[in-house]
């Protein structure tokens, strides 16, 4: 994606003032036993981009909503403390009189989009306070060229993919001319190519002098911030440059934040920096390590073969299991969507299937399980063609858990909830109690039996889904972006929860955006483009394929890249430490 | 596929003021609601063919080709049921196969899908800001007549997520085809409460969204797009008080009733 143009020149900042001043902001939402904020007190210079990390209920979308007075105008809960933006304190405003001042960008980027074409939505706040057509037309141009969608303005919203409707969103928010805008998550259920767009934006932005507050879970997206505030249970539990707070690897473990991998890596080889890149990374460790160099050609020639394999890697594989021969497959009257895909999956597998949103790996998956039937090939499973097999006789061999756990839970207990499954095949109720036991069990919910399902957090209604299908005892399971809108202490539960299904000898097949999580976890990769499979084979070779990696928007991870500037190819912070360590 | 039902085209009709538009689909509804006679709704259902060829509308009565078949073959057959009247012509238990019933039941069953085809044929040409637009011009208050637009824009969207909740119930071994009538309405409990947990979710994230983007600022918004009245307009405006009159007069006069064909 290219971006350009000019953005607004003047945003109302006084550059003396500050942009944001939170006083002993603490907020309770009804009927809740704690408050989600507790005296959370800070300001923001204008210009100045605050990151914002913490676990999942830490308290961070709470603080967003209190800078544009969602909360306590649209939530209900009691709410203390003083909110100013430029000076101005917001009591006695509504949620609409503060969108000139303050634009805000949600997750949920469909539920923010209104109008039937790019112009209009563009327009649609500035019609909102009451702007006349000139002045529209004046910002509806620069709007779309801040946010690179020059050229759209006739496009269908909903045509536009992951990041040009978030990015759309934000040229919304620019049109009023805020001089703060608050980003919530707003990249989470997009693809790699999808956040590299609007972390793009976000940086030019913030060179343009507007005051940002991003709320985001990957600290690496989060380094050229000023400053990195980290939330715990409602508190601000580290405040400062991302140097020194990423520095403290054990406070943002603690805090459910996943530490940036290079500092992690520097940090575990005693070397005191927080490199901003991998270049950084690179200059820190050959000064520490000035052998390493040395070693670089030597080590090139072996740079294939894992020296030290990931635990997927160690796991056994089994025969033979599920096979697609030759499929093909168009949803009607439009583009082939799946183009002569083959693919094995043996028993014990571990497969990551990644591409861009619309390369068909959904679609793949929902070959496999039987929601589509392909136009031509077909689809084995153990041995028998899939076209033979009701839905539900596959749902017993193969399981799929959908990527957003509310599709499915409907029940008023998460025990009635996974029992659904095995009644529905009419086993007994001995058998159906027993088998809730063993996936309650395997998916750690043994505790919240009779806990309302709508009631538990994200991270464990997903595995809740798991549990769900788990009961049937299938032997592969599918899981669609198993960790979207995790925080990182649920994303290593949820695949901790993953691995040891495939330790106990389930083929797994997730779909991911996310490189650490096929680094860590995968055994093979299978790289979807327009519906064609144009790579299928180990991670450390997928990791190798730079122009395949660089024209599939997919990157490495960057403790991957940096191992790969020492001619060696690690695919976790642990492994390349054991590797510099035992050149020491 | 895409899930909304606009085709974006610069025909006549798409041009017309939103505010004719609106009015035109209240003449519609009036036209159809007036005659119950097959023959007499036809003239209303010649207008709307032609506007769909038109417009272009072909793909979206395509798309619902089915509902339309279903619509009126079941029409038909429930009001065999409880039309009793006429000269039994084959005896069928429960029905009342009559040239009357049947006569009826068809002018029913075109009735309901004339009704939606004219809702297939405002929104294939009308952008829900038009529409917004059309019904502020027509002194509905800003925020329900916001409020009526948005939800034709929602209705895909839920239908979406219930095809994918269908399709995750099913892959727990659910069968919704199971049971008498009564029970297949009572199967679908498991697709019902997650649709309506996920809207409940989904109307709140969008409430919060439209006020953080200044909704309820200005209870008279501005408006982006200048809709100026054109001689065109002026035309359509006519040709449709005339289809109105047209309509109320056959029912009037008693041509649009199932009388004539007695």
């Amino acid at each position: 994606m290219k971006i350009d143009g000019q953005i607004f020149s003047v945003f109302s900042v006084n550059p003396n003032q500050h942009a944001v001043s939170v006083q002993g902001v603490t907020f309770t939402y009804h009927g809740a036993e704690r408050p989600a904020l507790r005296a959370v007190s800070f300001v923001q210079s204008a210009g100045e981009m605050i990151g914002v990390m913490g676990a999942s209920g830490a308290g961070k979308s709470t603080l967003a909503k209190c800078l544009n007075r969602i909360i306590p105008e649209f939530e209900d809960g009691d709410f203390r403390g003083t909110v100013r933006i430029a000076g101005e304190p917001l009591e006695h405003l509504r949620v609409c009189d503060v969108a000139p001042k303050v634009g805000m960008v949600f997750q949920d980027f469909e539920s923010q989009l209104f109008s039937t074409n790019v112009a209009h939505e563009v327009a649609f706040a500035m019609e909102q306070v009451g702007m006349d057509r000139a002045e529209m037309d004046r910002r509806i141009i620069p709007a779309l060229e801040a946010v690179g969608l020059r050229g759209f303005d006739h496009r269908d919203p909903m045509s536009l993919s992951g990041g040009e409707k978030q990015r759309l969103a934000i040229a919304s928010v620019l049109a009023l001319r805020p001089s703060v805008i608050v980003l919530d998550e707003p990249t989470t259920d997009l693809d790699p190519e999808g956040r590299a767009e609007v972390f793009e934006l976000i940086a030019k932005l913030r060179a343009q002098g507007l005051s940002l507050i991003v709320i985001e879970h990957e600290s690496e997206e989060l380094r050229a911030a000023d400053r990195i505030m980290v939330l715990r249970e409602g508190e601000i539990a580290a405040d400062g440059p991302p140097s020194e707070v990423f520095a403290r690897t054990d406070l943002l473990m603690g805090c459910g934040v996943r530490p940036p991998g290079l500092g992690h890596a520097l940090k575990l080889l005693g070397i005191d920096a927080q490199p901003e890149s991998v270049a950084h990374a690179y200059d820190a460790i050959v000064r520490a390590y000035p052998h390493l160099t040395a070693t670089l050609v030597d080590n090139l020639a072996d740079s294939r073969a894992p020296e030290h394999p990931t635990i997927a890697e160690n796991a056994s594989i089994g025969s033979a299991f599920m096979a697609i021969e030759d499929v093909t497959f168009s949803y009607a009257d439009g583009p082939r969507v799946l183009d002569s895909i083959d693919l094995r999956v043996e028993a014990g597998d571990f497969i990551a299937i990644v591409g861009q949103n619309g390369s068909g790996k959904t679609t793949l998956a929902k070959q496999i399980v039987g929601l589509l039937q392909p136009a031509t090939g077909r689809v084995i499973i153990e041995g028998k063609d899939r076209a033979q097999m009701r839905p539900a006789e596959t749902a017993r061999e193969v399981a799929y858990v959908f990527q957003n756990p509310d599709h499915q839970i409907f029940a008023a207990t998460v025990q009635e909830e996974v029992a659904f499954g095995p009644r529905n095949f009419g086993l007994a109720d001995d058998e159906i109690r027993r088998r809730c036991d063993e996936a309650l069990e395997a998916v750690g919910l043994q505790n919240e039996r009779q806990s309302d399902p709508f009631l538990l957090s994200k991270g464990e209604r997903q595995r809740l889904a798991v549990a769900s299908v788990l009961v049937l005892r299938p032997r592969m399971l599918i899981l669609d972006e198993p960790t979207t809108g995790l925080d990182h202490r649920e994303q290593l539960r949820m695949m901790a929860l993953v691995r040891d299904l495939n330790r106990a000898g389930i083929a797994i097949v997730i779909i991911t955006h996310t490189p650490w999580l096929v680094a860590e976890y995968a055994r093979r990769v299978v790289l979807l483009r327009k519906g064609a499979k144009i790579f299928d084979g180990g991670v450390r070779e997928f990791f190798m394929q730079d122009e395949l990696l660089r024209s599939s928007s997919f990157r490495a991870p960057e403790i991957t890249e940096l191992s790969r500037r020492f001619g060696t190819l690690a695919l976790t912070t642990d492994e390349f430490v054991a590797w510099v360590k035992g050149r020491a | 596929m895409p899930i909304y039902l606009y085709i974006d085209r610069g025909t006549f009709v798409h041009r017309l003021h939103p505010t004719v538009k609106v009015f035109a689909l209240f003449i519609m509804f009036w036209s159809v609601y007036w005659v119950d006679n097959p023959l007499a709704l036809a003239p209303v259902g010649l207008v709307m063919l032609w506007i769909a060829q038109l417009t272009d509308s072909w793909p979206n009565f395509y798309r619902l080709r089915w509902f339309f078949a279903i619509l009126v073959f079941s029409t038909t057959i429930a009001w065999m049921v409880f039309y009793r009247r006429g000269a039994v012509l084959v005896n069928v238990p429960i029905f009342h196969v009559s040239r009357l019933s049947l006569i009826f039941g068809i002018g029913r069953g075109i009735k309901l899908a004339e009704l939606l085809a004219a809702s297939v044929l405002f929104l294939s040409t009308t952008k829900i800001e038009e529409f917004t637009y059309g019904l502020q011009r027509m002194r509905v208050p800003y925020r329900v007549g916001f409020a009526i637009s948005l939800s034709f824009r929602l209705v895909p969207l839920f239908i979406d997520s219930a095809v994918t909740i269908v399709d995750a119930q099913r892959l727990r071994g659910y069968d919704f085809n199971q049971g008498g009538p009564l029970e297949r309405v009572r199967r679908y409990v498991p697709v019902v409460i997650p649709v309506f947990m996920g809207a409940l979710r989904k109307a709140n994230n969008m409430a919060m969204a439209l006020e953080a983007r200044g909704f309820g600022f200005s209870h008279e918004p501005t408006t982006f797009i200048d809709y100026p009245v054109t001689v065109a307009d002026i035309l359509a405006f006519a040709f449709l008080i005339a289809l109105g009159t047209l309509s109320f007069m056959l029912y009037w006069t008693g041509l649009g009733g199932i009388g004539p064909l007695k």
